[in-house]
């Protein structure tokens, strides 16, 4: 299979084009296309994994198609060390995330429609070795979510306080047009900002070739560099949640329906890491290493206000989007480390909360879709009517905070002992307080919904996970778990990659 | 026959096809949808043939040149003008029954005169095709005047009055800034002074005639007439004015100020670069708080030229291959917009944005169309506008038109707003109308003609850059 990354990114889009063909009413055979599409997606990533040449290491499987001759933009795709985890965890989301999806019923095609061009961007992205299609495929995972969550949304009241509370009622804020309007303008402007930084490498580099691969091997001058990175690290870092543009997130999560919050959380926020650490660090080594202070001061933020903001929230869904963005920080801080343990931590997070994010919103979209209701204080008990999902439940909770034995421990404890083998070993310490401060907050909300007394009348029937539901939690608990325990399985290949492209970063004297 | 008439081979078919409908008309009541199938059949014949014939040459003295630059616009002209009849068929049926003849044969002399701007290289030529292009725009502009429902306003008198007004005050301005250049000069040719410096009279001359443009392709701060006229003259013609007059307005303002004038770009250059600013952001910012449909893509269009002008203001042949390719791309991305306006209208009644709304749900074709169009518009990647407008900014920058070029970003994400919402109203707010849209076939066919060729360009766009940078190298190595 010499096109098999092709086959991967395709087969989502596919599947989409064939859902045009079918008519509106074929209610079981648009579900059956689309997860047929996302099941050839996730065997070709296995598939991809598993034939990976671990002893020659690099890029693999090359595919080249010119695409704008005048301009050198070619369909360059190739997958390495990194890309191998990532594709996995797209996989195994976009499946859950239709199986997740199967009760969807209002204009159910053209949500999956929707949600397959966005796997395609995805997945186009992870394998694209060529700056300017990179670019495209991101365009086109970001996109579609005005629609998914703009349609298929929810909206819910946000009582209106502060000296800007006239901006409540005139932006309709916690409406979920607002949302998806919030979420695409602030990631579009950081679109318009990667643009100008691509350009600017694009012309330094002899304006004829947009290949990573030779962008890799030019020399940046430190002027271009020091202006490109921060454009790069904004620019994908609105996407990936750093602060203060992570404002976008809680809002854009708690409005999306629940297979848009799981890609979205579960794999979006990872493109933006991904694009810091892949076009900024690795292009940008010299001034990867002079912002490297100012990233993980950043991050060190992000780990830390986004987990005293989710302790304070009332609304479930809140409360695990900025457990999102707390533990995106994390990633960026690992990335901030500049160090081979660093970076396979951050990679390694950033499967692990791609995991543990969309078990979480997974589950929550089954208990919201029962119960009605996502704050907090009115459910309790659950487990008493649906065990299974408050098993999982406890489950992500544990790999969020950091349990052994789940994947998120690995994750977290390589980052941190990253940054302690870094240049600047304090950010360990505000790291380690922010995942004290994630056990308190989760393990808060999941004795309150789950666990104690019997629920209330009002609650008292609601069913436990059936069918079709039980797609994500089996998958994604069995993956919390597998990688957990065995974590070499991954971390072979990101090495490989980490210890190649930190070869390019300066040491720090 | 002189040895050069060949040339002019793809006019004069045009013209036979006009004098065909007007002779079909005379002899036999066809009605208006044979007639208009005639037309386009004709102009697909003529846009077929362009690519058969061979027509370099030039025309005596050199006032006309042919060639590969002028084929390029001549196709897109032709191309505007298949689209523009598909469009009306259904409307001049249904509107203006009694006369369909007169509508068609206005619109191909328009384009005659559009056909003949790219490759005039004379001032008089020049200011016989304007016109020739403009006149009959003004009687098509007002050509509802009597014919629309009774409940409809009568817009279209005032809309094509402001066109009339507007166009005869622009002519005034370019002709009176041409006496003052050929007075100076004396020679019509527009190949302009040598010397880089001009005496104070002919540059205000050149600048005056530089506004003149301004009026024609609707760039600020010459946009006035732009929104009103938009909103009152019929749907299907606004789809053709919006596109057309403009392109042949920046075919002729290429050969003025790159060929003619080049020299002189000290004086237009700064002249040029604050009218493309000024048009980005009176477009994109007049246009966020519209209600009509119609005026909504006006102030865009008004937009739209500013990106084309930043184009221009690159002087090189890479940025007018750039501008050409954008003028290609807002052809069939506007005619596609305007055009789903249209039938989304004629079924509900109204062309503001609430009555509109909901339209997936009454025709999820149509709506998935204004989606791809409005998202192409924004520049929004695969499809073609986002090429368009990447290609237009990359020649700025690669000219050194840094200011420029972040106009043009922060403006576009400006921009976004407005596309999306309409987006917004398409696909997530309730419709006043649920019935589903009905739409004759060469509505439909035009739609699909423009959705065609902005996903399939916007997946490829090499073909069509490749045509472009062949055109604009012709015209840079031509005399």
């Amino acid at each position: 299979m010499t096109h098999l990354l092709s086959i991967i990114v395709a087969a989502p889009a596919i599947a989409a084009a064939i859902l045009l063909l079918l008519p509106n009413s074929a209610r079981t055979g648009v579900r059956v296309v689309s997860l047929l599409g996302a099941l050839i997606s996730l065997a070709g990533s296995i598939a991809v994994a598993w034939t990976y040449d671990r002893a020659a290491g690099g890029l693999q499987r090359v595919e080249d198609y010119p695409l704008v001759p005048p301009l050198g933009i070619h369909l360059r795709l190739a997958v390495d060390g990194w890309g191998v985890p990532l594709l996995l965890l797209t996989g195994i989301i976009i499946v859950t995330g239709v199986l997740a999806s199967w009760s969807v019923a209002k204009r159910d095609k053209d949500y999956f429609v929707l949600l397959l061009v966005l796997v395609a961007g995805v997945f186009g992205v992870f394998v694209s070795q060529d700056l300017f299609v990179f670019f495209l495929f991101y365009e086109i995972a970001v996109l579609p979510m005005y629609l998914l969550i703009g349609i298929w949304g929810a909206s819910h009241e946000v009582p209106a306080a502060g000296p800007f509370r006239f901006v409540w009622k005139r932006f309709a804020v916690g409406g979920k047009e607002y949302a998806a309007m919030k979420l695409t303008l602030m990631l579009l402007v950081g679109s318009a900002a990667i643009l100008v930084a691509m350009f600017l490498l694009w012309k330094e580099a002899g304006a004829t070739t947009f290949d990573l691969g030779v962008l890799e091997a030019t020399k940046f001058s430190r002027t271009t560099q020091m202006i490109a990175f921060p454009l790069v690290w904004l620019g994908f870092g609105s996407l990936a949640g750093v602060f203060p543009f992570h404002t976008w997130s809680p809002d854009g999560h708690a409005s999306a329906p629940t297979a848009v919050s799981m890609l979205h959380a579960g794999v979006l926020m990872k493109l933006g890491a991904f694009g810091v650490m892949r076009i900024g660090m690795v292009l940008l080594p010299d001034a990867a290493v002079a912002w490297a202070p100012v990233v993980g001061t950043v991050a060190v933020i992000n780990i830390l206000y986004g987990a005293l903001c989710a302790a304070s929230q009332k609304d479930l869904k809140y409360i695990v989007a900025y457990s999102s963005v707390s533990h995106m920080g994390v990633v960026m801080l690992g990335a901030a480390t500049l160090t081979t343990t660093g970076w396979n931590g951050a990679v390694y997070q950033m499967f692990a909360h791609g995991i543990m994010t969309g078990l979480f919103f997974a589950l929550v979209g089954i208990v919201y879709e029962r119960a009605h209701t996502r704050t907090i204080a009115k459910m309790g008990g659950f487990a008493h009517t649906m065990p299974v999902v408050a098993a999982f439940f406890t489950l992500a909770c544990l790999s969020s905070l950091g349990l052994p034995g789940t994947a998120g421990f690995i994750a977290e404890f390589l980052v941190f002992l990253g940054s302690a083998q870094g240049a600047h070993a304090w950010w360990a310490v505000p790291g380690v307080i922010g995942a004290f401060v994630t056990a308190v907050y989760v393990l808060r909300a999941c004795k309150t919904i789950f666990w104690g007394p019997p629920p209330k009348e009002e609650f008292a029937h609601l069913a436990d996970v059936q069918r079709t539901e039980w797609g994500a939690p089996l998958v994604l608990g069995t993956a919390l778990i597998l990688f957990g325990v065995w974590p070499r399985f991954l971390l072979d290949f990101i090495d490989l990659t980490s210890t190649a492209f930190l070869g390019r970063i300066p040491t720090i004297s | 026959m002189p040895p050069w008439l060949h040339i002019f081979t793809l006019e004069l078919a045009v013209l036979g096809i006009a004098l065909l409908v007007l002779l079909c008309d005379a002899l036999s009541p066809l009605g208006a949808r044979a007639l208009g199938w005639l037309t386009a059949i004709g102009l697909v014949a003529v846009l077929v043939a362009s690519f058969a014939v061979e027509l370099a040459g030039s025309a005596p003295h050199g006032v006309y040149v042919s060639g590969a630059w002028v084929l390029y616009f001549q196709r897109l002209f032709l191309c505007a003008g298949i689209l523009g009849v598909l469009g009306s068929i259904d409307w001049l049926e249904t509107r203006v029954a009694r006369r369909p003849a007169e509508y068609l044969v206005l619109l191909l002399a328009s384009l005659v005169g559009m056909m003949l701007l790219a490759g005039v290289r004379d001032w008089v030529l020049l200011v016989v095709a304007f016109e020739l292009m403009g006149i009959p725009l003004y009687v098509l502009c007002a050509y509802a005047k009597l014919d629309g429902p009774a409940r409809e306003p009568k817009l279209a008198a005032e809309a094509g009055l402001k066109l009339f007004v507007t166009g005869a005050a622009s002519t005034a301005l370019t002709l009176f800034g041409l006496a003052l250049v050929v007075g100076a000069s004396g020679s019509s040719s527009l190949d302009g002074p040598q010397s880089a410096n001009v005496s104070a009279l002919t540059g205000v001359g050149m600048l005056l005639v530089l506004a003149g443009f301004g009026f024609k392709i609707g760039a600020a701060p010459f946009h006035m007439w732009i929104p009103d006229t938009y909103q009152g003259a019929p749907t299907p013609f606004v789809a053709f004015l919006s596109v057309a007059p403009k392109a042949g307005g920046l075919a002729a303002l290429v050969v003025v100020l790159l060929s003619g004038w080049s020299r002189q770009h000290e004086l237009w250059a700064p002249a040029l670069a604050v009218i493309a600013a000024a048009s980005m952001a009176v477009g994109n910012l007049f246009a966020l708080p519209q209600k009509d449909a119609r005026r909504l893509l006006g102030y865009s269009g008004i937009a739209q030229m500013g990106y084309v002008l930043v184009a221009l203001c690159a002087r090189s042949e890479q940025g007018i291959a750039m501008a050409i390719f954008f003028i290609a791309s807002y052809v069939f991305t506007n005619f596609g917009v305007f055009l789903v306006v249209h039938a989304a209208a004629e079924n509900s009644g109204g062309h503001s944005l609430d009555e509109i709304a909901g339209l997936s749900r009454r025709s999820p074709w149509l709506g998935a169309a204004l989606l791809v169009f409005v998202l192409s518009l924004a520049g929004i990647p695969f499809a073609v506008g986002f090429w368009a407008k990447l290609f237009v900014l990359l020649a700025a920058y690669q000219a050194g038109l840094v200011w420029l070029v972040v106009t043009g970003v922060v403006l576009s994400v400006v921009a976004l707003f407005y596309y999306l919402s309409v987006a917004r109203s398409t696909f997530m707010a309730d419709g006043r109308s649920a019935e589903p849209v009905r739409s004759g076939l060469p509505l439909r066919a035009a739609i699909v003609l423009c959705l065609a060729a902005v996903v399939g360009l916007g997946l490829w766009p090499g073909p069509l850059l490749a045509e472009a940078t062949r055109a604009a190298s012709a015209f840079a190595g031509g005399p």
